[in-house]
């Protein structure tokens, strides 16, 4: 035993060692010290000391009482003893504490460089165009989740709970557990980015699916209703539906929700309501737009519409189609037979000038024979009635295809009229016919072009010098209404009209009597549709040798 | 003695043409497309061409457009054609008037004359325009001598329709209606007598006009009234 205990006095140096150092002290399994936290309760025995100390006690030597006192220099045993390594420890980290912070910048650029790599290359596949989606991607993403957050907390717990003695198989276990940890984190990593990146995130929820399925089969069954039910028993399943949803929000009005919400679905239903009628309205439009014979401006829209409006939409399309194809192709075939007939013209006048000038030429010679004069005089007549045929042909053929331009303007018919009846007022005489007017004092104006109106009373007036009867008396009456300003102009026919009016007005007809007579038996043609292409009615009654036009327009 | 060139590739018309205008005593040069009448053109001294439109080779359209880039010879353009866009369209381009076949003769040639006399004859004189002569294009009314003159020619018109002719061309290119021309001529309100200056107006034309149907200087406005059209 080595000791550098000097004193003989026991007490007194135990006092001494209690007084300078660190003592402990150990008394029949009791102990005192004067170390904090270092009393009985915290003090780890060496067992083997113990029960060597015990087992003295049977032997011989008998040492039934004694103490051991043991004390170091703390200043001697520094850099071996435990503290001293933490010490050195704390002194070395606390002089390089700045270094670490290079490593985790570094290492967190490293991090994010990787994380973004992975992120870019989850997926993709060598050889393959877009996102590869294995069968654990497939998985329902809450699904997924749900068992890998299990063994995740499973891992966890078993590695926390580990305590803290440690052998194989809780190392392995441990170890074991980790591996779990992060490859739960790592399978809910990788699907999450592989599905956002598929734009199939959403859709992976079991919920969606669930939703999806819900809401596919409520819509297949409005489809069915609303594709085989015929449109009374719609009617009754919406309604139907509507009494349901109120009745059961009815049921619920305890809470202050309910009410809000059955007010919002009655709101709801009256719009939808609404629009079904303003779409029936649309459709009514379009319908009359057809009948009115505006079929080219109909168009409906028929992907807003559903059910049997849609029907309709697509009935009323069709017809409208028809229609102004219909009206297009008679309007082509019209223009075309117009230009047919304004190219024909200008073939047939190139030899006809010839044929006039010639003419002209034949009766300036002196030709003595009385038959030759008279042969002559005959082709001169029809070479200019051929002339007269040809221009009123085109102009027919024009007017009746609506091919002319107006340029209307507002004309005073009164001193239309004035003016026409100056222009015939010679041939007028020659006839000995009586012009019979009533035009009122004040003017009227109605909207027109000047030409073409002069045009139809220029035909109307040449008719009646042509075919009037000799010393007979012309009305022309020009009657001033509230809208409408009322033309009427009666003659007396010399010949029999054996034909109706209806028949007069179309192309080419003509009293039988005044078919071997001047004029083309156009004029009427034109004077109608010239009138109606303006704006006005043109109509003519015969009762019985009165011949009488009437031409209504409306006033400015 | 002037020279006319008639354009035409109807041989037959363009004989009774040549016939025509003969008798009246121009020298006549004939082509029978665009090409062959602008060679004539640069070798002869012509004063007024006849120009057909329809032409094989060259139209009468591009011969126009070609010819009014040197010349400024009197061109009347001769078609079939009768819509108004051809005649405007023929117009525009440059020619000074426009005669529509089948046509008739007498009309041809008055064209022709009054072009002429305009081109050679009034074309280089200045009109003297004092106070009391006034004109337009080729119509000249005198009041002084009380005398109208068409194209240099001299027209008969009756007291009355000179007075209307010359209230209507000292107010050139406006238009005045029936009562308007009543009030300002016989300088009292008209009632009843109306159409009266709508015969006098149709007479006017007749004496003025080459085709009083297609009037140049007394146009009528239908529903409106009548103007006398300003020319420079």
């Amino acid at each position: 035993m080595y000791t550098n205990i000097k004193s003989e006095n026991y007490e007194q140096e135990k006092q001494n060692m209690k007084s300078q150092k660190l003592y402990w002290d150990y008394v029949d399994g009791k102990v005192d010290t004067n170390i904090n936290y270092l009393d009985s309760e915290n003090i780890k025995y060496n067992y083997s000391f113990i029960y060597a100390m015990e087992k003295q006690t049977d032997t011989s030597y008998s040492i039934i009482d004694y103490d051991i006192y043991t004390s170091c220099d703390l200043s001697s045993m520094e850099e071996y003893s435990a503290y001293g390594i933490n010490e050195t420890l704390y002194t070395y980290m606390l002089e390089n504490r700045t270094q670490p912070i290079y490593a985790i910048i570094v290492s967190t650029i490293a991090l994010i460089i990787i994380a973004i790599y992975l992120i870019w290359s989850i997926g993709h596949k060598e050889g393959e165009v877009g996102i590869t989606l294995n069968s654990i991607d497939k998985i329902p993403y809450e699904i997924l989740v749900f068992v890998c957050l299990m063994i995740l907390s499973i891992a966890l717990a078993v590695v926390v709970n580990m305590g803290g003695t440690i052998n194989y198989v809780i190392l392995l276990v441990g170890i074991l557990g980790y591996l779990l940890c992060y490859a739960m984190c790592a399978v809910i990593g990788v699907t999450t980015i592989k599905r956002i990146k598929a734009k199939k995130f959403i859709k992976s929820f079991l919920i969606y699916k669930i939703g999806k399925f819900c809401f596919d089969k409520i819509q297949g069954w409005f489809r069915t209703i609303n594709q085989n039910a015929t449109e009374n028993k719609r009617i009754f399943w919406y309604y139907l539906l509507f009494i349901i949803i109120s009745i059961m929000l009815v049921s619920l009005f305890y809470t202050g929700i309910a009410i809000i919400l059955l007010i919002g679905f009655w709101i709801w239903a009256y719009y939808q309501i609404k629009k079904y009628i303003l779409e029936q309205e649309k459709i009514k439009n379009a319908l009359k737009d057809i009948y009115e014979g505006k079929s080219n401006d109909v168009h409906l829209n028929e992907s807003e519409l559903k059910g049997a409006l849609k029907e309709m939409a697509i009935y009323v399309n069709d017809i409208a189609s028809g229609f102004s194809n219909a009206i297009n192709e008679s309007l082509k075939s019209e223009r075309l037979k117009t230009e047919l007939i304004t190219n024909v013209s200008h073939d047939i006048k190139t030899p006809l000038t010839s044929i006039i000038n010639y003419v002209d030429l034949l009766k300036k010679e002196n030709i003595h024979d009385e038959k030759v004069k008279e042969y002559i005089d005959i082709l001169d007549k029809k070479s200019q009635r051929l002339k007269k045929l040809t221009e009123d042909l085109v102009e027919a053929s024009k007017v009746s295809s609506g091919n002319v331009k107006l340029n209307l303007e507002n004309i005073n018919i009164k001193e239309l009229f004035n003016q026409t009846i100056g222009e015939f007022k010679d041939r007028f005489e020659e006839k000995n016919l009586i012009i019979e007017t009533t035009i009122p004092n004040d003017n009227i104006k109605i909207n027109a072009d000047s030409r073409y109106l002069y045009r139809i009373i220029e035909n109307l007036f040449s008719n009646i010098t042509k075919y009037a009867l000799e010393g007979s008396r012309v009305y022309i009456d020009i009657i001033e209404k509230e809208k409408i300003v009322d033309i009427s102009i009666k003659n007396i026919s010399k010949d029999k009209l054996n034909i109706s009016s209806d028949e007069l007005m179309q192309r080419f007809v003509r009293g039988d009597k005044s078919r071997y007579t001047e004029g083309s038996g156009l004029g009427l043609s034109i004077a109608k549709s010239l009138t109606e292409l303006q704006g006005g009615t043109f109509d003519i009654i015969i009762d019985g040798d009165l011949f009488k036009v009437h031409i209504i327009w409306s006033k400015v | 003695m002037y020279n006319i060139l008639v354009v035409d590739d109807d041989k037959e018309i363009v004989g009774a043409i040549e016939i025509y205008l003969k008798n009246e005593g121009y020298n006549i040069l004939k082509a029978y497309n665009g090409k062959e009448a602008l060679d004539l053109v640069n070798k002869n001294d012509i004063h007024l061409i006849l120009l057909d439109i329809m032409m094989p080779e060259k139209d009468g359209l591009e011969t126009l457009e070609e010819l009014r880039k040197t010349k400024n010879i009197p061109v009347i353009l001769l078609s079939a054609k009768s819509e108004d866009y051809d005649k405007i369209g023929g117009l525009n381009l440059g020619a000074d008037d426009y005669i529509t076949k089948p046509f008739n003769p007498l009309e041809l040639i008055a064209r022709v004359k009054s072009h002429l006399r305009r081109y050679v004859s009034l074309g280089t004189i200045k009109k003297e325009e004092d106070g009391n002569v006034y004109s337009t294009g080729g119509l000249v009314l005198n009041d002084d001598t009380k005398k109208v003159l068409v194209d240099g020619k001299e027209v008969k018109l009756t007291a009355t329709e000179f007075n209307i002719l010359k209230f209507l061309i000292q107010n050139k290119g406006k238009v005045y209606s029936i009562p308007d021309i009543y009030e300002n001529v016989w300088k009292e309100e008209g009632f009843g007598a109306e159409n009266i200056i709508a015969v006098h107006i149709r007479h006017i034309r007749e004496k003025i006009e080459i085709n009083p149907k297609e009037p140049r200087y007394l146009k009528v406005i239908w529903g409106v009234g009548y103007k006398i059209e300003d020319e420079k």
